[in-house]
């Protein structure tokens, strides 16, 4: 069985299981199997949080992480309790501002403005669908418009415009990246 | 929810299975991780009917759950840790009363608050043995949110069949576990509706017929009853009498044993051959399904069964499952709890081992698979 293992850490309140959520819409319409999981501490906001997705071409038997293939870090808090599970050449993005640390060892990392181009584009709190975006933008791991799918499907109206924007703001930052001129810092270790 | 495919969290599933079950009545109080199954009720039993009430605690919900069902409805609650401490007393009542009721536990960290967040299977002896005194009861011990959907459903159709307290069992990993699941169609489903008395002047509201199920009397059908928690005669009134009492709990204990084949669900992969067994439930049985699976690949005859069923155990089907292994190894999130069951039926003929742990971390795949390869070679 072919699987892929994607996880979004930070810290609670960044909007990852939403993440974590929106991707397995998004895989599922894709036509792919998916289980979506959770782990978080008793505060709803700080704290660690891992949103968790494992996308196979069957059934998922475990569903949970065991060796990840995609980590996306908003906060240097979801760093460490990740470092342990990489899979060997891993593609890591992480926020440029918020990961003063990112993690180290056989990945491929990036470290990029997820905040500040959700700053840019009205509130820190699309951050982690700028993030999604550029996840799937550089992974392919579904299809662009499934994703865009699944964020029209599982976003409040309120912020359905901002998070459309983040989304393509994502894409954006993926291509930029695949022709070699990267928002942010890219590291081959 | 209409049929067809839906993407559910497990506490959802569960929730659309008690309405797919027929449940109209929900008392709760929220408690992480099994908040969502109260908040999805909340939204979804107003819409057919049904009654939500957030009570003031878990000892007044599991009060008012028995209420309803004695009134004649379908009912519920759910819990996880502490509340299921609180929920215990009257669990006996239903027990003792034979009221059927469904009880969802989420599994949580323990003991006392313990962490709430994070995933445990450590109330699989307070399950059976919780509340005081013998008493039957039916536990089940869903793997996938698929699963919770399905086996809270069967949960109420025990429940209403033996009328005991029927507790589902799953863990905050699979609670909050994002699934594709199918849903069926509402009229496709095989529900058990409760056997009332008619018509019958001798009524007698604990008298039961060879299936040892007596039929309950539904509220202003005009028999004469009495609900009561003091062991009760056939008339429902409380007794001392040695030759009575011992006669009414030899039914009322028996009653499971008499239906075990209904009760009792469980599922084999590779038992067979099968050198090295894995007995394993919940979220630590999806880990031991890939150990086992890896395990084979390498030419190691290991087998998995998992009871769905925890309460009544099994044990006809894990003597059978384990006929040819040389050890049994039983990995659950807490200190050993089933593990003690497993010993009492297989210890004469093979070793058996736990795999234990209480960091409120699941137990991955690669531990199972690890010590599967050490009991092989030790073999």
């Amino acid at each position: 069985m072919s699987k892929l293992e994607i996880r979004f850490a930070g810290s609670g309140g960044q909007g990852l299981i939403l993440s974590g959520r929106l991707l397995f819409q998004a895989v599922v319409l894709d036509g792919k199997r998916a289980a979506q999981s959770q782990s978080y501490e008793p505060t709803s906001r700080g704290g660690f949080c891992n949103s968790d997705l494992v996308v196979a071409d069957r059934e998922v038997d475990y569903p949970l992480v065991t060796a990840i293939d995609y980590l996306i870090a908003l906060d240097q808090i979801g760093v460490a309790p990740s470092a342990a599970m990489m899979a060997p050449g891993a593609l890591v993005l992480t926020d440029a501002r918020l990961v003063p640390e990112p993690p180290e060892g056989d990945i491929t990392l990036h470290q990029l403005p997820f905040t500040d181009e959700a700053i840019a584009l009205g509130s820190h709190r699309a951050a982690n669908v700028v993030a999604l975006g550029t996840l799937v933008g550089l992974s392919g791991i579904c299809d662009r418009q499934a994703v865009g799918e699944a964020v029209r499907e599982g976003t409040p109206k309120a912020f359905l415009d901002l998070n459309l924007e983040a989304l393509r703001r994502g894409f954006e930052m993926a291509d930029e990246l695949d022709q070699g001129e990267p928002d942010g810092k890219v590291v081959r270790l | 929810m209409t049929a067809g495919m839906a993407n559910l969290h497990g506490n959802h599933a569960c929730a659309l299975g008690a309405i797919a079950a027929g449940c109209r009545f929900f008392a709760g109080y929220p408690i992480t991780p099994s908040s969502e199954i109260a908040e999805r009720m909340s939204r979804e039993l107003p819409l057919v009917g049904g009654t939500f009430v957030q009570m003031e605690d878990e000892i007044a919900s599991m009060a008012a759950v028995l209420g309803a069902s004695a009134g004649g409805v379908k009912s519920m609650t759910a819990t996880s840790g502490p509340g299921f401490s609180l929920k215990q007393e009257n669990i006996g009542l239903a027990s003792m009363a034979e009221i059927p009721c469904v009880i969802a536990n989420v599994m949580r960290g323990g003991p006392s608050t313990g962490m709430p967040t994070r995933p445990a299977q450590s109330d699989i002896m307070q399950a059976r043995w919780g509340s005081h005194g013998d008493h039957p009861l039916i536990a089940l011990a869903p793997a996938s949110v698929k699963e919770i959907h399905d086996q809270t459903i069967r949960a109420f159709n025990l429940s209403e069949r033996y009328r005991v307290p029927v507790m589902v069992l799953f863990d905050q990993v699979i609670a909050h576990l994002l699934e594709p699941i199918e849903l069926p169609a509402a009229g496709s489903l095989d529900l058990v509706e409760r056997r009332w008395a008619n018509g019958d002047d001798g009524y007698q509201p604990y008298a039961a017929g060879a299936d040892g199920i007596p039929a309950m009397t539904r509220p202003g059908d005009g028999h004469r009853t009495h609900t009561t928690g003091l062991t009760h005669a056939e008339d429902g009134f409380p007794t001392q009498d040695p030759d009575t009492v011992t006669r009414v709990m030899d039914r009322l204990l028996g009653k499971l044993d008499q239906h075990g084949q209904d009760i009792e669900a469980f599922e084999c992969h590779d038992t067979k051959d099968a050198e090295v067994l894995v007995v394993a439930y919940g979220i630590s049985a999806r880990a031991a399904r890939r150990a086992v699976r890896q395990a084979r690949e390498r030419g190691i005859a290991a087998g998995l069964f998992r009871p769905i069923t925890l309460w009544p155990f099994p044990e006809q089907a894990l003597r059978t499952a384990a006929d040819q292994a040389r050890s049994v190894l039983v990995p659950e999130m807490n200190a050993g709890q089933l593990v003690l069951e497993v010993e009492r039926i297989c210890r004469d003929e093979v070793r058996v081992a736990g795999l234990n742990r209480v960091d409120g971390q699941p137990i991955e795949p690669s531990q199972i698979a690890r010590r599967i390869e050490e009991m092989a070679a030790d073999d």
